[in-house]
């Protein structure tokens, strides 16, 4: 498959968004440029913005595309990040007066554990009953999405007792930030988690396992005496624990505290990275950026150019059309190779 | 930041600039349309240069505050009480931006906020609905259970509770401003169980209650935040109206003049910004006695004789120490109209005294 395809597609994107954009009478020449701007345009923009808003995309679709790998289709991220965003503030709140890295490690470990955690009840249907993940995860979005209300307007509300939100944590639970951006400590955790995701799926016994009852669960116990059920439920448990990691990284390194709307819809937003990315781990650190990218940009084409931010998922939604598309036929022409 | 610091300084000069940071869409007909109105007559008719962004997330929040300060903006409107936290980290790096949280809770740096007592208007609203109402029961739908809502639903029940007391309410926290659907369902429910007078303050989330009132026959809605009448016009007696053009406007020709300080700016019945508005495609529903009734009640009001609902004093005061006695005194007096309601809290109120009758800008 040609590796340009998503490069095609993204120029085809932003084709229709000019062409959308001209037709009801914006200036698409200026809503491009501060797209652009509000990106790349300067080392603040793409540290603060770009950047900010990629870290949480990249460890969410690293997470996404772990299952997927592994034939799991783990559409609950967006339940599991909420679930480590949760035992992340419980723990920020604790841990005031022990030092820096104790405090932010252990904030972290306990949203690897929540996320994990929130997605047991799937895996445990899913061996038990044979419940498809695809439901039991996206209906688990909903409960924790719930439990978030419950939580800030209960046991973790703000101590005035007035707003549903939580106090800040403590200042050494935070993410450091790279002075004079918003950048914090997230990325490098996120470049990390990529490298070593790579190094599992692409170098490891277990990676070729994974790939494996990916490809064809039924084959792979077979010829390759794989468990694939074992498999498959590590696969989901990592997946649940990294989408868990982001959501506290989200509220170490940005919110500082735990917010209703923490998230924009990042547990949804990284399946379209996962996937654009073709579940490869490097990709989706390009992804994941490109979707930052696209994301900051369009607050920046708002503010200067008065265009809706929205208008930019048009552009998201084109690429991964493209893409798709674009794999289905590859896979066609495979199929009718090996047929002929 | 250092290479941003001077690309911005190279820049000209572009005059007095205004920002507005929305936390939901400025097609609401209600909360952000309102401000994105006074943001256009910012423009119109001070001449300032003006910019608005919608931030849905506290990440896109802080992003898009730092943007602003960030560019020097003279002056941004955070729209909402969830934009306090981040300015105040915002102003902290950037005080030469005098950022303006909508419902915010208090003064810190250059930072400031703007306190519309609504419930003055919900109380008018509850007025005209308890002499309304066939069944006798109130609905309130509301987006999230915040202090200025919860002070809105109270205004409204202490007002149709002055006019008829054997009222009975009921009330639905949607935990969204968005869900259309979600505000029709709720609707939808309370009028199975006979609720013909409806009221809200969930922005877009209210435009699915509108729907459900149109297609219940005999069930009023009364607007918030807005002049809502256009949204059904059969359907909608009148609005509690936060006239947000019009404050937005005063705080920027403070800003423009130079007069600007930061303090907390409370907007009630008597300054005009907050007010009720009737519709009067259906002003022959409201009797004469009735309409008399609410003038006085606005009047007292007004006067600060007639205190429509208490509220916490989040603003200015700190963690639960706000002044025990005085905030008795104030909610026996508030108590008097409130039969079941007024008991239920024992927070501290807002004393009606700090209450500017004119914005002194």
């Amino acid at each position: 498959m040609a590796a340009r395809t998503p490069l095609l597609a993204i120029l085809l994107g932003l084709a229709v968004l000019a062409g959308g954009l001209q037709l009801a009478g914006y200036d698409a020449a200026a809503a491009l440029t501060s797209l652009w701007r509000g990106a790349f345009g300067s080392w603040y923009a793409f540290s603060s913005a770009t950047l900010v808003r990629a870290v949480p995309l990249i460890v969410v679709g690293l997470g996404i595309a772990l299952a997927f790998r592994g034939g799991a289709l783990n559409i609950g991220a967006e339940g599991q990040f909420y679930a480590g965003a949760i035992a992340a503030t419980w723990v920020g709140l604790h841990v005031a007066g022990r030092p820096a890295v104790v405090a932010v490690t252990a904030v972290l470990v306990a949203a690897l554990l929540a996320g994990a955690a929130w997605v047991l009840v799937p895996i445990w249907l899913k061996l038990r009953f044979g419940v498809l993940e695809v439901i039991s995860t996206l209906l688990l979005n909903f409960v924790a999405e719930s439990l978030v209300s419950l939580v800030v307007q209960g046991p973790l509300q703000e101590a005035q007792g007035i707003y549903p939100q939580s106090d800040p944590i403590a200042e050494v639970a935070r993410l450091p930030l790279l002075p004079g951006t918003r950048l914090h400590a997230g990325l490098a955790l996120a470049l990390i988690g990529a490298a070593a995701l790579w190094y599992v799926v692409a170098r490891t016994l277990w990676g070729f396992r994974l790939s494996a009852v990916g490809a064809g669960p039924r084959a792979a116990e077979i010829s390759g005496r794989i468990d694939a059920r074992r498999v498959t439920a590590v696969a989901l448990l990592g997946s649940g624990a990294v989408a868990g990691l982001a959501g506290g990284i989200e509220v170490s390194g940005v919110s500082y505290a735990l917010f209703q709307n923490l998230s924009p819809g990042y547990g949804f937003t990284a399946i379209a990275v996962a996937l654009l990315a073709r579940l490869h781990p490097l990709g989706v650190v390009a992804a994941g950026m490109l979707f930052g990218a696209l994301e900051a940009g369009a607050g920046a084409m708002q503010r200067e150019a008065g265009v809706p931010a929205v208008t930019v998922y048009v552009v998201e939604a084109v690429v991964i059309m493209v893409v798709l598309l674009a794999d289905t036929g590859a896979r066609r022409a495979v199929g009718a190779r090996v047929a002929a | 930041m250092m290479a941003f610091t001077a690309c911005s300084n190279s820049a000209p000069d572009p005059g007095v600039r205004v920002g507005l940071i929305t936390p939901g869409s400025i097609a609401d007909a209600a909360w952000n349309s309102g401000a994105y109105a006074g943001l256009q007559r910012i423009r119109d008719s001070l001449g300032l240069a003006i910019s608005h962004v919608e931030a849905r997330t506290p990440a896109e929040q802080d992003e898009a505050l730092r943007a602003y300060a960030s560019q020097g903006y003279d002056l941004v409107f955070a729209h909402g009480f969830e934009f306090q936290g981040a300015a105040e980290r915002v102003s902290a790096q950037y005080p030469t931006t005098a950022i303006v949280v909508t419902s915010g809770s208090r003064t810190q740096g250059n930072v400031s906020p703007l306190i519309f007592k609504l419930e003055d208007a919900s109380y008018l609203a509850g007025m005209v609905a308890g002499g309304l109402t066939r069944s006798g029961i109130l609905g309130f739908v509301g987006g999230i259970e915040l202090p200025p809502i919860k002070a809105a639903y109270e205004g409204w029940v202490n007002g149709a509770r002055a006019v008829n007391p054997k009222i009975q309410t009921r009330e639905i926290y949607l935990n969204s401003f968005d869900d259309a659907a979600a505000g029709r369902e709720a609707a939808l429910a309370l009028v199975r169980i006979g609720v013909d007078m409806f009221h809200h303050n969930a922005d877009a989330a209210a435009l699915g209650l509108f729907q459900a009132a149109k297609e219940s026959p005999g069930v009023y809605v009364f607007g918030a935040n807005a002049d809502q009448s256009s949204l059904a016009p059969e359907r909608v007696p009148g609005s509690a109206v936060i006239d947000l053009p019009r404050a937005l406007l005063l705080v920027a020709k403070a800003v423009k003049a130079g007069s600007f300080t930061p303090k907390v700016e409370v907007f009630g019945l008597a300054s005009g910004v907050v007010r009720y508005e009737p519709n009067p495609a259906l002003a022959a529903l409201v009797p004469p006695a009735l309409e008399e009734r609410v003038r006085a009640a606005a009047d007292s009001i007004a006067a600060g004789t007639l205190v429509p609902a208490a509220r916490p004093a989040s603003m200015q005061a700190r963690k639960r120490e706000a002044p025990r006695a005085l905030s008795s005194a104030l909610a026996l007096d508030a108590a008097q109209s409130h039969r079941g309601h007024g008991g239920r809290r024992s927070t501290p109120v807002m004393v009606a005294s700090s209450e500017f009758s004119a914005p002194l800008w």
